[in-house]
């Protein structure tokens, strides 16, 4: 059978992708994220770690939806689906190929479970789903894996609460583990942390209310989707909702969990970053050593 | 009758409590429905041959869209906030300074009334603190 055997989280702002393309991902601001991200490439290279398939979380930024349909929650079902061009021409990468079979079976099975979901064939991706993958696997001729897009509206009021994204990832878990085939699945939540974009606000960090968030996710996840929209909002920034998006990852690994490596940055652009590596506790795998990292300005270096 | 359901979120208070942030403009349903036609604007940009045809009559391009004039003077002036204003949201009007060359980081600098390189050092410094900009009503 199918099993969710990992959630990851990461970044997804474009920086990252144009860093990589214009030859910056090692100079003195870029490097310490990259370098962030080595371990967790390394690790995901290994074929023990390389997932067969990835339910990849994301927000859709106004490059597939535009303000004539807004789906909550939707599920690419589709063959392959293209880079976006958003607005600079589409990001240089491989098409995202998906896996139809799982992700109509997790459709179906999640529709059955009372999530309502919008079941799309047709679709491009933008950053959200593509810098995630470029991150984990570098600038290869395909991607190593299939993708399940899986978009989240958090862009038009409300978007769906901490509660209900959380209860959607214990779905996903349920419906990847009554699928027959025997693939390593993992689902990764992206986007966040603290960060805003918008007005005079702009710019806001929140290191302590993201560390905090980074806890909570890992170990009592069950209080933090209980966090009302508003204080994302308040603590994390208009765009920091994009954190609820963690708590479908998380809610699809099980009550305890592991973390296997824990990296924190200031500043990528306007954001704070989080990149983790968490497995459901009884499947574990070895941390990495050095499991916990923290970089980038204001910060002690961690462990 | 079906069980109860759970306690549900009072809805004129949730979106209250969307205004009460400095400096921020939530993308509420009213801003949404208010900058209807400035972010399809934006999205058509997605299209090179529509990157073309603005960059070569901005002024002609915008009045395809059935933009308020305020709207159009806002993308003309490329005041992001004003942008806001007339219900703009900024992954929509990404796509504008996206035609223009921007990064993200600039964009949203523009906003803060700080020049860009300001903008830059205090990201790179940590960023704003919200340290004050969480509530208007309870000033902290």
């Amino acid at each position: 059978m199918a099993r969710v055997t990992t959630g990851i989280t990461s970044s997804h702002i474009p920086a990252l992708g144009a860093a990589m393309q214009t030859g910056k991902s090692r100079d003195d601001y870029w490097g310490p994220v990259f370098k962030g991200y080595d371990p967790i490439k390394e690790w995901i290279a290994k074929p023990e770690n390389t997932p067969d398939v990835i339910v990849l979380v994301y927000n859709d930024h106004a490059s597939a939806f535009d303000m004539n349909i807004i789906p909550t929650f939707a599920i690419g079902c589709g063959e392959r689906f293209k880079p976006a061009d958003e607005g600079w021409g589409p990001r240089p990468v491989p098409d995202v190929i998906g896996h139809p079979d799982l992700a109509w079976h997790i459709a179906q099975s999640l529709i059955l479970d009372d999530f309502d979901m919008c079941i799309f064939n047709q679709m491009d991706v933008d950053h959200g789903c593509t810098v995630p993958l470029s991150m984990m696997f570098g600038e290869p001729d395909e991607w190593p894996c299939k993708v399940i897009p899986f978009p989240v509206n958090v862009v038009t009021y409300p978007p769906p609460s901490g509660a209900r994204c959380f209860a959607l990832g214990d779905s996903i878990k349920a419906a990847v583990e009554s699928f027959p085939e025997d693939l390593n699945v993992h689902v990764w939540g992206t986007g966040g942390m603290s960060h805003q974009l918008q007005g005079p606000r702009a710019g806001l960090i929140n290191k302590d209310f993201d560390l905090k968030f980074i806890d909570m996710l890992i170990n009592d996840p069950e209080t933090l989707s209980k966090m009302p929209h508003i204080e994302y909002l308040r603590e994390a920034g208009s765009e920091g909702i994009e954190l609820v998006m963690w708590l479908i990852m998380r809610g699809a690994l099980g009550d305890k969990v592991k973390d296997l490596y824990n990296f924190y940055h200031i500043p990528a652009s306007n954001t704070a970053l989080g990149a983790l590596i968490l497995q459901p506790e009884e499947t574990a795998g070895e941390a990495l050593d050095p499991r916990v990292v923290h970089s980038g300005h204001s910060l002690e270096a961690a462990e | 009758m079906t069980e109860k359901k759970k306690e549900r979120i009072d809805i004129h208070a949730y979106l209250a409590e969307m205004e009460d942030i400095p400096g921020t403009r939530v993308f509420t349903a009213q801003r949404a429905r208010k900058g209807y036609w400035l972010n399809q604007f934006a999205m058509s940009l997605m299209k090179e041959e529509n990157r073309e045809r603005f960059k070569a009559d901005e002024s002609a391009y915008l009045d395809e869209w059935n933009l308020t004039p305020a709207a159009k003077q806002a993308v003309l002036d490329r005041d992001y906030n004003a942008m806001i204003d007339e219900g703009g949201n900024v992954y929509f009007l990404s796509k504008l300074f996206s035609t223009d060359g921007q990064s993200f980081q600039k964009a949203a600098g523009s906003m803060t009334g700080m020049s860009e390189a300001e903008y830059a050092q205090m990201m790179i410094n940590g960023g704003r603190s919200p340290e004050g900009v969480r509530s208007k009503k309870g000033g902290y």
